[in-house]
């Protein structure tokens, strides 16, 4: 029983993770207070047809340049329950390693064919699918070398279950030095996208990544 | 919806950053304004409206930008919709109590409702904030003035600084009539905002 709440840690060689991190532990929550501090998200849509294709702008667009590939799995809480119309929100880096956000100032190469965010909903098994573009690794932090490895942002939001996550790629040079991948350590695993040889034409490789969301409150109320 | 499936204990993906580049895209306004359903429909939920705005702040007193805040709260009765309340009468249909926005500069201003006390509680709103940098981080904060905060069995355990800390002021009425609070969020450094272990307890 841990009677102590967590003392979160810093990511080396992560300057936001240094300005942005608590010094102090983690307070516990009293168990008569425990339920306030369950979120519980209503169902939400997806806004626009075709988001799970982020390899095209829409439809009848030419292809993004790089890898075109998929990402799938299932999306579950800790005790094995299926996450039915769960939102995934996803975002990633395009070939080049640049995000169409207005905040990147970053200069990297823009692609006119390439969005890079997405939305979806898990069936009613608690499976997703999406196909996006290999993202780019890009240089973090220049003064001292160090990349981002290739990551794809995914966002879930289903009832009392929440989770923000980045999905990996295996034997990536980059993965070694990254900063919340080392702080991940042996569990690291665990958000490794796991190659799998795909026939659909329009796809290079898939990569299957089962998610299961953890903590306290995604199974509060079972 | 949920459909039990018969295993043990999952091991959990691992939280991570949200990093700089949260979409803006995903912003939706119904989440940044919980006062009223649409500008277009008369329909909103009962309650003093309240504004609660202030700033993120890094451990050298900067501001946080790009943060993601989510917001959680009762309704004006006290009760929070979630699987327990299912059939209570005293829900709002007008309101779920959940918000959610992202501040491009670190400062927030989020329209509400003033919660109701829930059973043996304070008013309060609990916020979750992902950034770059961190996994989410969780607080609850209260609101001045409130006879409630004497007893609440949250606010018991804390200091009486960290008791200030979690505790918005009450800046007087906007001109439209919302009452205007204001708290600053502290991620880390001497002034440091108590956080809690959701995960964990």
């Amino acid at each position: 029983m841990t009677r102590i709440g967590r003392q979160l840690s810093i990511g080396k060689t992560d300057n936001t993770s240094d300005q942005r991190t608590p010094r102090k532990r983690l307070r516990l929550i009293p168990t008569d207070v425990r339920e306030s501090f369950v979120p519980v998200i209503p169902a939400r849509a997806v806004q626009r047809q075709n988001e799970w294709d982020l390899t095209r702008i829409a439809p009848n667009r030419p292809r993004a340049e790089g890898s075109p590939i998929e990402v799938k799995g299932t999306v579950r809480n800790e005790s094995g329950t299926l996450l039915r119309g769960a939102l995934i929100e996803i975002w990633n880096a395009n070939h080049y390693g640049r995000y169409r956000h207005v905040e990147d100032h970053s200069g990297l190469k823009l692609d006119e064919n390439f969005f890079g965010i997405g939305r979806i909903i898990t069936d009613e098994y608690g499976n997703y699918r999406f196909w996006t573009i290999s993202p780019g690794a890009y240089l973090a932090r220049p003064d001292i070398g160090r990349w981002r490895p290739k990551h794809i942002h995914l966002s879930i939001s289903c009832g009392s279950s929440r989770l923000i996550t980045q999905m990996y790629f295996p034997n990536e040079p980059n993965n070694a030095s990254d900063p919340m991948v080392l702080l991940m350590g042996d569990s690291f695993d665990r958000n490794l996208g796991r190659p799998y040889e795909t026939k659909i034409p329009e796809l290079d490789q898939g990569y299957n990544f089962d998610i299961v969301v953890g903590g306290k409150n995604a199974t509060f109320f079972e | 919806m949920t459909n039990k499936q018969q295993t043990n204990i999952l091991l959990p993906t691992n939280e991570d950053t949200t990093g700089p580049y949260f979409p803006t895209y995903f912003n939706d306004e119904s989440y940044e304004d919980l006062t009223q359903i649409h500008s277009g429909v008369i329909a909103g939920p009962s309650g003093q409206h309240i504004i609660l705005r202030g700033r993120v702040l890094d451990r050298n007193g900067k501001l946080a930008n790009g943060v993601l805040l989510e917001f959680w709260q009762a309704n004006a009765k006290g009760i929070y919709r979630n699987p327990s309340s299912e059939n209570h009468p005293d829900l709002d249909p007008w309101f779920d109590g959940y918000g959610r926005l992202r501040s491009t500069t670190g400062e927030y201003t989020y329209r509400t409702i003033f919660p109701g006390a829930s059973k043996d509680r304070a008013p309060n709103i609990t916020i979750t904030i992902f950034s770059d940098g961190i996994n989410r981080i969780v607080t609850q904060i209260f609101f001045a003035n409130q006879k409630a905060n004497e007893i609440d069995p949250l606010l018991k355990t804390l200091s009486d600084q960290d008791r200030k800390r979690l505790t918005a002021k009450y800046e007087g009425p906007s001109p439209d009539g919302a009452d205007v609070y204001t708290l600053d969020i502290i991620m880390a450094g001497d002034n440091e905002t108590p956080f809690f272990d959701d995960f964990l307890s």
